[in-house]
């Protein structure tokens, strides 16, 4: 069992080098597999895995896109699209991941998002021979690239590829000339929104609304009800999946925000909306008809 | 002087307060503007009276337990406070005011049980003595306690909003409006009262208790009275705007300097410097990182510690 393990870990060594040498990202003529990750870790598999555990909600999204989304084996409490992944045994909120519920499902292949929390969990994993690979999943953009990985490892090339190009030519799309401004609100007290570095940010960009916050470099940030009063958003996008308006609209300090005092709220529902995902063309379309279904007034 | 003084910084700190702001407003529009009405406003004189009541309970508390370590959130307030609030987000609790109910419930429930355990010598009412030790390290374990089930709630629960929870712990303003001011107008007068009514026998108890009970204060009474006053007038400020750490620590010891130890004169300008402190401290939180806002309580402990530390040193060279 060691000497196997020693060996594993010989063939990742060589691995590296393979992929400093600038072969990396192909199969090896062996016939294993071996991509560099986000953490710039070598990934090899002897072949295609066949039994995943999924640890991000997109993660899964992107796996049964390509196809693959019968090797699951695990996924977090969150990942609740396609309705089908509802049925992939849940191995809890996977932040920080559960090793032990995750070492019980047997998996050749843990996809693991790329954060300081899940780091130890990387190398815990490791220790008990089960592969990992750990990817960034924050932005627009990094969809394609992080699909074509998963196409590699679980040998559907061809699907990730068409998934990765459909991704990218959204990601490449001009931004619409923006008819509307939007601020999206994450949390009221203190008021939480979201800056440039997020996927939300372009996304809305790409729908055609600006996001007021756009000059905030984070992916989040917190300010005050004040400036947010003075950048003055058509909407307040708030991630909900009720119908109702959020119950901060009814506080006055609230309301000397325009939109809110008008009450014109996008409410999105977190499942499209809340994450990096295969469906961002149609969270784009229907962004863009919220807008401009209930933006007559604005 | 010394008073004019403290007066006119008081004004001049509430003027700054309602001037500087992430967002500009031109000079011709400044009476009308919504923003300088219904935000700044209500928001400096919000930290304003938070900040004073933040003063009082600290000097009350400090004569009480007759330790210059104690500080309002010492006794298991901010434990019970945060509990509540988790609570009220884990149960998705209805209503824009449900957040700062639960809060002040949780607040009152830990004052409550740490007020039971601090009487000794009969259970409450007439029979009972509260023991300042016993205060201090129930009001710890209290707060631990509360602390540890508040953080069993966040890491069990299914809801990533309840992370949102701890930000508002660390303090804020940002939900200043003119009901809330409202609400600390009608609330705080009478604690805050009780507490300016104790300033004689607050003096006597500097002695120890045993010579102010010679001198006539009716010690057992004016130790619950000044608990109690002292720990509702926190929870009303954690229940407003979070934990704000350092205020009711520090103000205390500043005008201890500055004025004396006599309570008739530490109790008004604790309450003028403490608002002093806090709207200052919001001031800068608004527009020191504009667009952005910090945490108003790493303000108050950013300014705070140094002062303070500044002051331990004179302090105890001289």
């Amino acid at each position: 069992m060691r000497r196997w393990a020693h060996r594993t870990h010989l063939a990742g060594f060589l691995a590296c080098i393979a992929a400093a040498c600038g072969t990396g990202n192909r199969a090896l003529p062996s016939g294993g597999i071996t991509v560099t990750d986000d953490a710039g870790r070598a990934v090899t598999l002897a072949r295609p895995a066949r039994r995943i555990v999924s640890l991000l909600p997109s993660f899964t999204e992107l796996l049964f896109a390509m196809g693959a989304g019968d090797r699951l084996v695990g996924r977090t409490a969150w990942c609740d699209y396609p309705p089908a992944a509802l049925a992939v045994p849940n191995v809890g909120d996977g932040m920080p991941p559960n090793i032990e519920a995750v070492a019980a499902r047997r998996p050749d292949l843990v996809v693991l998002y790329r954060s300081a929390q899940n780091a130890p969990a990387a190398s815990q994993l490791e220790r008990l021979d089960i592969h990992v690979v750990v990817l960034d999943l924050n932005q627009l953009t990094d969809l394609g690239r992080v699909a074509r990985i998963l196409g590699r490892l679980t040998g559907r090339e061809r699907s990730a590829d068409s998934l990765g190009q459909a991704m990218d030519s959204v990601a490449s799309q001009p931004p619409a000339p923006s008819t509307y401004s939007l601020a999206f609100i994450v949390w009221d007290n203190p008021p939480i929104v979201i800056g440039a570095g997020s996927y939300l940010d372009r996304l809305a960009a790409l729908a055609g609304a600006r996001n007021v916050f756009h000059d905030i470099g984070s992916p989040s940030a917190q300010v005050s009800i004040e400036t947010i009063a003075a950048r003055d958003p058509d909407f307040v996008a708030v991630l909900s999946d009720s119908a109702t308006q959020p119950s901060f609209a009814a506080r006055p300090e609230w309301r000397v925000v325009r939109a809110v005092r008008r009450g014109h709220f996008l409410l999105l529902p977190g499942q499209l909306f809340g994450r990096p995902s295969p469906r961002v063309a149609q969270a784009i379309r229907e962004l863009r008809n919220r807008l401009n279904g209930e933006g007559g007034a604005p | 002087m010394k008073y004019v003084a403290l007066l006119s910084v008081a004004l001049a700190t509430v003027a700054a307060g309602l001037l500087l702001g992430p967002a500009s407003v031109p000079a011709g529009e400044f009476l009308r503007s919504p923003i300088v009405w219904q935000l700044r406003l209500p928001r400096v004189v919000l930290a304003y009276l938070v900040g004073g009541a933040l003063g009082v309970a600290g000097v009350g508390l400090q004569a009480l337990v007759r330790n210059p370590l104690a500080d309002p959130f010492l006794l298991g307030l901010s434990g019970g406070a945060g509990l509540g609030a988790v609570v009220a987000i884990a149960l998705h609790l209805p209503g824009p005011w449900a957040l700062p109910l639960a809060a002040f419930a949780g607040a009152v429930g830990a004052m409550v049980l740490v007020y039971r355990l601090g009487l000794i010598g009969g259970t409450g009412g007439a029979g009972g003595e509260l023991d300042p030790r016993i205060l201090l390290l129930g009001g710890v374990a209290v707060g631990a306690f509360a602390a540890a089930i508040t953080t069993a709630l966040v890491s069990l629960a299914e809801a990533t909003e309840l992370r949102n929870a701890f930000l508002w712990l660390w303090g804020g303003f940002s939900a200043a409006s003119w009901t809330t001011v409202l609400v600390m107008l009608v609330y705080a007068p009478l604690p805050l009262a009780v507490i300016a009514a104790a300033a004689r026998p607050l003096d006597l108890l500097a002695l120890g208790e045993e010579p102010a009970q010679y001198l006539g204060a009716d010690v057992r009474r004016l130790k619950q009275l000044v608990y109690l006053a002292a720990s509702l007038l926190t929870a009303a400020a954690v229940a407003i705007s979070g934990v704000i750490g350092f205020v009711g620590l520090i103000v205390p010891h500043v005008c201890r300097l500055v004025w004396g130890r006599l309570h008739r004169t530490l109790i008004p300008t604790s309450f003028l410097t403490g608002g002093i402190l806090l709207a200052a401290a919001d001031t800068l939180a608004r527009t020191a990182v504009a667009p952005r806002e910090l945490p108003v309580g790493i303000v108050t402990a950013l300014i705070g510690v140094p002062l303070f530390a500044f002051l331990l040193r004179r302090w105890t060279v001289s």
